[in-house]
């Protein structure tokens, strides 16, 4: 039997790929994730984020490439080796146990003579000490989510790992433990490593998300770099919505390049675009644009895109929701904040045009 | 852009209607269902159990062997206890050994069925439970020809000079040995049910906690399966304690009978010998019934008490 390993140091991911018999889950993965990070590896079910986290806790092995934490190769050690604790989804906690015990397990495995000790004190830090005598059946949801969470913390893991940690819990416990769980992880300090398919939990608590798709990283970032600049298709679609129109760069013009599309010549900034040349798909968001029941003109130019034909509009109170169809464009979405105090009383079939600060567009891989 | 939400035009206006309020024909219609099973078991368990008390509390006449009248007495327990007690010891220490092989033999199976089966975990399912489309004579007498002087289990023994006295059937041996095949699959199954059901994430929680392979096993997947095992001895312990077809088919005629065969001796085969097999029966059933609720006081769980 190998010796626990007290690595310390970032997690460092190096060319990781695990392969099942016919497809590859992880796909040539690297990624260092720095030591205290709060760090959220989103995705749709399927594009292997689940598998990554499961690499790093020793569940699975990778078919090729190396897990490390610091200078410390963890790769080919078994679970119960390595300084990493997991947070499950279904929680897995020990039904023939009490919560007092259930904590108590990782520092008693590990010969701690204050086990006990230990897991009450990490079950005052998740404010659960009244219920450490019950089992884990009689506890609700929430309450077992945070004795999974204390269960993992109580061993001070150099890395701690959150598989989709509130997917079972309703929307408003759900936003109550994202604060929770991000106080948590100010207040100890450690590296948490979180899996989420949802893109407003992974934007809310960590300090840099991973967009995952098809066992890749697509782009890596703090969250309003990543929602402001996506630069994939995918990014920009699967992070928040975006109106996107494929197109060729035509020209320059000083600190832009125009990008033709649609019989339209829009403006994109050299630094938000992707590609300085060739195709490339424009998008903007809907919050980041305008509707006009005139025509903007010239003074847009470059800017605006229409006439199109206003399909739906839908008045959510804080907004209004607008779809348009462009032709030869598509379908774009326009979201207003009802600011102004006389708004255009637009209806289906009404003729419309769309315009946005060209601060605001983007140039992604098309 | 699908996202977007339709227009509403008009707001649904239709007001949900009330829920049903719930009737009292509820609980009448529970205990309408519980009823037939009531007469059944007022029928055919209590009326007899009553019956079966009187008749061990009767006298015989004297002088009429055969005939008894109605008493309350008690001396039939003595007399019952008294001449029995070794088939007492030997059902519960016979009993006792089977369910023990039966568990040894169970845990593994059950386990490879719950977790490395795959795709044969069917196949070994029917395995299990094929011997029930047999009867249960029928099979015991192959385990007669199966042990025999002549058969292949004797044999291999006798030519490797390990087995002493030279034969299997007649002995104790045989007699667990049939009870441990016997019961087995009242093991496996209960077993196998609390295992299967058990969240594979679980296990895996014991290795990210620190438990190697054997240590998982012995702190969380073994006390996972507690109700299973209680469940599995006891299905095990009860019906053999009070069997008597294996100790006949497979026992000898004197040093291996268990206390169902001296309840069928004494009432199928001694004149008389009424009063005494209904004490037998009722002190087997009270033996039995102290047992259980010690082992489940002592290893029981919620889900059992």
């Amino acid at each position: 039997m190998a010796e626990f390993r007290a690595a310390k140091g970032d997690l460092v991911l190096e060319n990781v790929t695990k392969s099942f018999t016919n497809f590859t889950a992880v796909d040539d993965l690297s990624m260092t994730v720095p030591r205290g990070a709060f760090f959220a590896l989103l995705g749709p079910s399927g594009c292997g984020k689940t598998t990554t986290l499961r690499m790093v806790a020793g569940l699975e092995q990778p078919t090729s490439g190396r897990v490390l934490i610091g200078d410390t190769d963890l790769t080919g050690s078994r679970p119960y080796e390595r300084p990493v604790n997991t947070v499950f989804q279904s929680y897995a906690l020990f039904p023939h146990l009490t919560v007092r015990d259930n904590v108590a397990f990782g520092p008693k495995r590990r010969g701690a003579k204050d086990a006990q000790a230990q897991a009450d004190a990490t079950l005052a830090l998740v404010q659960l000490t009244h219920l450490a005598g019950r089992k884990p059946t009689q506890l609700s949801g929430g309450q077992q989510q945070r004795v999974a969470v204390a269960r993992a913390l109580v061993n001070h893991p150099e890395v701690l790992l959150l598989d989709e940690p509130l997917g079972a819990l309703d929307l408003k416990l759900r936003r109550e433990m994202q604060v929770e769980l991000k106080r948590i992880q100010t207040e100890v300090g450690l590296t948490f490593v979180h899996v989420t398919h949802d893109q407003e939990e992974a934007m809310t608590m960590a300090d840099t998300v991973a967009v995952m798709n098809l066992g890749k990283i697509e782009q890596m970032g703090a969250p309003e770099v990543l929602y402001d600049l996506p630069r994939t298709k995918f990014v920009a679609n699967f992070l928040g919505q975006s109106n996107l129109l494929s197109g060729h760069v035509d020209d320059t013009d000083g600190e832009h390049i125009i990008v033709s599309a649609a019989h339209h010549k829009l403006r994109l900034r050299k630094s938000r675009a992707a590609a300085g040349s060739g195709d490339i798909a424009f998008g903007v968001r809907p919050e980041k644009t305008r509707i006009h029941n005139t025509d903007p003109g010239a003074s847009a130019a470059g800017n605006s895109i229409g006439p199109g034909t206003l399909l739906d509009v839908s008045f959510t109170g804080v907004a209004t929701q607008y779809l348009v169809d462009v032709p030869d464009a598509g379908r774009w979405a326009v979201y207003e904040q009802n600011l102004d105090l006389d708004r255009i009383d637009s209806r289906p079939g009404d003729t419309v045009w769309i315009s946005w600060d060209p601060g605001h567009a983007f140039g992604v891989r098309p | 852009m699908s996202a977007l939400a339709h227009i509403g035009g008009s707001p649904s206006g239709t007001s949900t209607t009330a829920a049903p309020e719930p009737t009292k024909r509820g609980g009448m219609a529970a205990y309408l269902l519980l009823l037939p099973g009531l007469i059944w078991l007022l029928v055919f368990f209590i009326a007899p159990l009553v019956q079966l008390a009187t008749v061990s509390l009767q006298s015989q006449f004297p002088g009429y062997p055969g005939y008894y009248y109605r008493n309350v007495d008690f001396g039939n327990y003595g007399r019952a206890i008294v001449e029995y007690w070794p088939h007492f010891v030997r059902s519960l220490l016979f009993a006792g050994l089977a369910t023990f092989f039966a568990f040894v033999l169970a845990y593994p199976l059950a386990y490879a069925m719950a977790f490395k089966a795959g795709k044969w975990r069917g196949v070994m399912m029917i395995c299990v439970i094929a011997p029930f489309f047999t009867s249960f004579i029928l099979r015991t007498i192959a385990w007669r020809q199966i042990l025999s002087d002549e058969g292949p289990v004797v044999s291999v023994l006798n030519f490797l000079h390990v087995l002493p006295g030279g034969h299997i059937t007649e002995t104790w041996v045989a007699v667990v040995a049939g009870l441990t095949y016997n019961f087995l699959p009242f093991m496996v199954l209960p077993i196998y049910a609390s295992l299967e059901r058990a969240d594979p994430k679980i296990i895996e929680a014991g290795g990210d906690l620190y438990a190697n392979g054997f240590t998982t096993f012995r702190t969380v997947t073994l006390p996972m399966s507690m109700p299973g095992v209680l469940a599995g001895t006891l299905l095990t312990f009860i019906p053999a304690a009070g069997d008597y077809v294996n100790a006949e088919l497979l026992g000898s005629d004197i040093s291996t009978k268990m206390v169902g065969n001296g309840i069928e001796s004494q009432f199928f085969k001694v004149l008389g010998g009424y009063p005494i097999a209904a004490a037998l029966s009722f002190t087997l059933m009270a033996v039995i019934l102290a047992l259980v609720f010690l082992y489940v006081r002592r290893y029981g769980t919620e889900e059992l008490l």
